[in-house]
């Protein structure tokens, strides 16, 4: 937020849209679980207790990727996001395994704000369009997942990073805008829980292509990543999970730092 | 080049820490709000008229969680002899007490009169968690901290006491809350400050080899907001509602209850005698926030005093160049109670530096003197 | 008994649960009899302007609603898209009539030239231009969660009760007398929704 004074009883007041500090659940039959590059895993908690600390920490939203490919999977996962939804009065977004309206339906009406939808989309992106005019557009969240490919370029890969899909993400990042999402999830595989630092490169070359705003997701290692991302990757939040589990960084030290840096966020 | 508050010695790798354009740390700016804005008086006021709605309903007309430091000692202290309550004591005992603190707490219960629980969590469980707590956070105390908020949590349900009184507020040592907000030590607190992130049910499935289940951790567990409610609970902080001065209520407890401190690793004892007594393993703790953010106990003990006009910064300092940077000799018995060697403890703890400190080569570190009763600690007796 | 109302669209199950987590006798429904029996009326949504009113419609909720509300003076709360539909019309997708029940339009957020992304998403403060029960106990500038792309213009000032400021001031929250309404999201936004949504309920207007 910035104050301007024009003499002592005048202002303006020009507020800015605070930044947003992103939390990542990944769930795997019931349990929280953060991989490596989308490869080997390891426990990190139990999902509804790690939502309560997270609300606690005051973060700002919260996205839960289900990678459990399994209707048992579905089963737990609604079981999960109603139950924090129960407790928890802040933004959920939902993602893995969308492929249908009803399964978006199904998510939001246990409790998700959006729903984040990533292979279903590269398969048949009029898809998005179907649940932007069904939702809204806010609603849907377009996740495009990332990594250089054996030619040494980015390409976008779906199934959890499984299958090559022949796409460059700049511009699949502008066509999932063409066909109704909301917002872009961006993830850097090569970077996810290696706790690198963002790949802020691409994240500025897609922030630029696209009007909607841009989630940066995949290698925050510090508070200092998570500044980079937005000052110099243009992202609009930025979206963690190894930080919080693999360091002793939470996100009220992380708003902290941020707002040391001269960023706009929340700091309760 | 690392930064320094200019009033204070703190260094910028303090958790959320944040320095003005004068240089000033934004705890020795919260403490000139203590000094000159809150109206002690009337907040003692306050705490005696609301702790009269407490007295002589139930069993005990509070909880008090206690271990047997100063600060525990102190409210303990407090509130039976100047305030007349009749509290119950909850101790959680996280396995370290020292010989000093047993006896403490012996002269404590037994001059002040009090009844007192303690409840001791199983050691094998205590040592994965750990194991876990140092991996993921740098720390080794999780089962600590949460007992010691969880547990007197628990009591309170057990016993039907909707008051639980603490003692030290934290403003003091962090800019967390300021001293403008009373708050009340809830789960909210636990969640944001106490767990290092974790609670119980994520600790359960963290500890890989499966050995443990979430009844093994229920002593950490804070209770649910449903039950607390429906007791009516509030937790409150002495030290909201009167000005908290440790040397002096040391000094205090020393005369009337026979308290006494005891040596602790890489803090002079002469001037300390009262600080950090009740916990074996302080000195690896603070080794570990030494090798994280590149300061210790040394340089958040000189920063009080400056701040409270009883140190100048250069004298911290030298004191900070005498006392910090040892290897604690405790580190030895820890070892050997974890089955971990010292190259497993060092590639932990060096996960979680803080920029932009960076640590000397940890096998240059000189080793600390070893305290006179670390041989006598209970936690040696299965070590034989 | 609250009723929020279930029109097919929008997060009715955190509304509800928020409301529950206030002590708040709350039900969801679609019925226009159980609307009529309502003390208080919330109306969620997330959505497109015109899906909503078609959705009312086809619900049969439209009379029950302005039975209660404009005759009978029941406390109303829009939020999101649901205060969107208190306009007179709407131009999302074509233009589509609303509930008409304060004066002005739905248009697109015009920023484009700000270099400010679409939709509006995050938490941002709200300024408050009036003073409102509903206001009570919050601080200056607290903020809220937003996430939309349209923005409901009252024609008349006396009805726009709090603004944010994204490129140029948005409407936050409007009102007039026993009907109030936010674009951001109360049920999302924590402490200071819930604190917003507890003053509704105390609402005696």
């Amino acid at each position: 937020m910035k104050i301007l004074f024009l003499g002592n009883l005048n202002c303006i007041v020009v507020i800015m849209l605070n930044i947003r500090l992103i939390p990542t659940i990944l769930l795997k039959d019931g349990r929280m679980i953060k991989t490596k590059q989308f490869g080997a895993y390891r426990d990190v908690g139990n999902p509804k207790t790690v939502a309560r600390m997270y609300d606690a920490q005051r973060a700002d939203e919260l996205i839960f990727l289900d990678i459990t490919a399994t209707i048992e999977g579905r089963h737990t996962l609604l079981d999960v996001i109603r139950n924090v939804a129960e407790e928890c009065f802040m933004p959920l977004t939902v993602g893995g395994g969308i492929t249908t309206l009803d399964d978006a339906l199904e998510i939001l009406h246990n409790g998700a704000d959006k729903i984040a939808v990533n292979t279903a989309a590269v398969n048949r992106p009029e898809f998005l369009t179907e649940l932007a005019e069904k939702f809204g557009r806010s609603t849907v969240v377009a996740s495009i997942d990332y990594k250089k490919n054996s030619d040494g370029k980015n390409e976008v890969f779906t199934h959890r990073g499984t299958y090559p899909s022949g796409l460059d993400p700049v511009s699949w990042a502008v066509e999932v805008e063409h066909h109704g999402a909301g917002e872009i999830l961006l993830t850097c595989i090569d970077r996810e829980g290696m706790m690198v630092g963002y790949d802020l490169e691409t994240l500025r070359s897609v922030a630029e292509s696209v009007e909607i705003p841009m989630v940066a997701h995949g290698g925050a290692g510090t508070v200092q990543d998570l500044v980079d991302g937005i000052v110099i990757g243009k992202a609009s939040a930025v979206a963690a999970a190894s930080i919080f589990h693999f360091t002793d960084q939470s996100v009220f030290k992380a708003h902290a730092h941020m707002k040391e840096k001269g960023l706009p966020v929340r700091l309760i | 080049m690392i930064k320094r508050c200019s009033k204070c010695v703190t260094l910028e790798t303090q958790e959320i820490i944040s320095f003005d354009e004068n240089g000033v740390c934004a705890i020795c700016r919260n403490i000139e709000y203590k000094r000159d804005k809150i109206d002690w008086v009337a907040r003692e006021k306050e705490f005696i008229s609301f702790v009269d709605k407490y007295r002589g309903k139930g069993m005990y007309d509070c909880i008090v969680p206690f271990s047997g430091g100063k600060d525990s000692a102190f409210t303990a202290y407090a509130l039976k002899r100047k305030y007349g309550l009749k509290p119950l004591l909850v101790s959680f005992d996280h396995g370290f007490y020292r010989p000093c603190v047993l006896a403490n707490r012996e002269r404590t219960v037994k001059k002040l009169g009090v009844d007192i629980v303690t409840f001791k969590p199983d050691w094998q469980t205590v040592k994965k968690t750990m194991r876990v707590s140092l991996e993921r956070k740098g720390a080794i105390m999780w089962h600590s901290h949460c007992g010691i908020y969880a547990y007197p949590m628990q009591v309170a349900l057990h016993y039907r006491t909707p008051l639980i009184i603490w003692g030290e507020p934290d403003s003091e040592y962090l800019s967390y809350y300021g001293y403008d907000k009373s708050g009340e030590v809830d789960e909210r607190r636990f969640q944001q400050m106490v767990n290092l992130g974790i609670n119980a049910e994520d600790m359960v499935g963290m500890i890989e080899d499966g050995s443990v289940t979430l009844r093994d951790l229920s002593p950490y567990i804070y209770p649910k907001l449903k039950e607390l409610k429906e007791l009516g609970y509030r937790s409150i902080c002495l030290g909201d509602y009167i000005p908290w001065d440790t040397r002096k209520q040391s000094e205090l407890i020393r005369k009337e209850i026979g308290w006494e401190g005891a040596p602790v690793e890489g803090i002079p004892y002469d001037q300390y005698w009262y600080e950090k007594v009740e916990d074996a393993f302080q000195g690896i703790e603070d080794y570990l926030k030494w090798i994280k953010r590149g300061m210790s106990r040394m340089t958040h003990l000189a920063s009080i005093d400056i701040r409270n006009g009883r140190m100048t910064r250069d004298e911290g300092l030298k004191l900070i160049e005498q006392y910090e940077g040892y290897r604690p000799a405790s580190l030895d018995v820890f070892l050997r109670a974890m089955n971990m060697t010292e190259e497993e403890f060092n590639t932990m703890a060096l996960k979680h530096v803080v920029s932009p400190y960076v640590p000397p080569d940890l096998n240059t570190v000189k080793r600390g003197k070893e305290l006179p009763d670390q041989k006598l600690w209970t936690i040696n007796n299965d070590l034989i | 008994m609250i009723v929020v109302v279930d029109y097919g669209l929008g997060n009715l199950f955190s509304v509800k649960k928020a409301l529950e987590a206030l002590g708040a006798p709350v039900t969801v429904s679609s019925d226009p009899d159980v609307v009529l029996a309502a003390e208080r009326i919330i109306l969620p949504g997330v959505g497109a302007f015109g899906d909503g009113m078609r959705n009312l419609k086809e619900r049969k909720l439209i009379p029950a609603l302005c039975e209660s509300v404009l005759e009978r003076g029941i406390p109303f709360f829009g939020i999101c898209l649901g205060m969107q539909l208190l306009a007179e019309r709407g131009t999302e997708y074509g233009e589509h009539n609303g509930l008409g029940w304060i004066g002005g339009a739905v248009a697109k957020v015009n920023i484009a030239d700000k270099g400010l992304k679409i939709p509006h998403i995050g938490w941002n403060q709200i300024i408050f231009k009036k003073e409102h029960h509903i206001f009570n106990g919050l601080k200056p500038l607290s903020d809220f969660y937003f996430v939309h792309s349209y923005e409901f213009q009252p024609s008349d000032s006396q009805y726009l009760l709090a603004v944010s400021q994204y490129g140029k001031e948005i409407t936050a929250a409007v009102g007039r007398k026993n009907i109030v309404g936010t674009q951001f999201h109360p049920e999302k936004s924590q402490d200071n929704g819930l604190k917003l949504l507890e003053n509704f309920i105390s609402w005696k207007p």
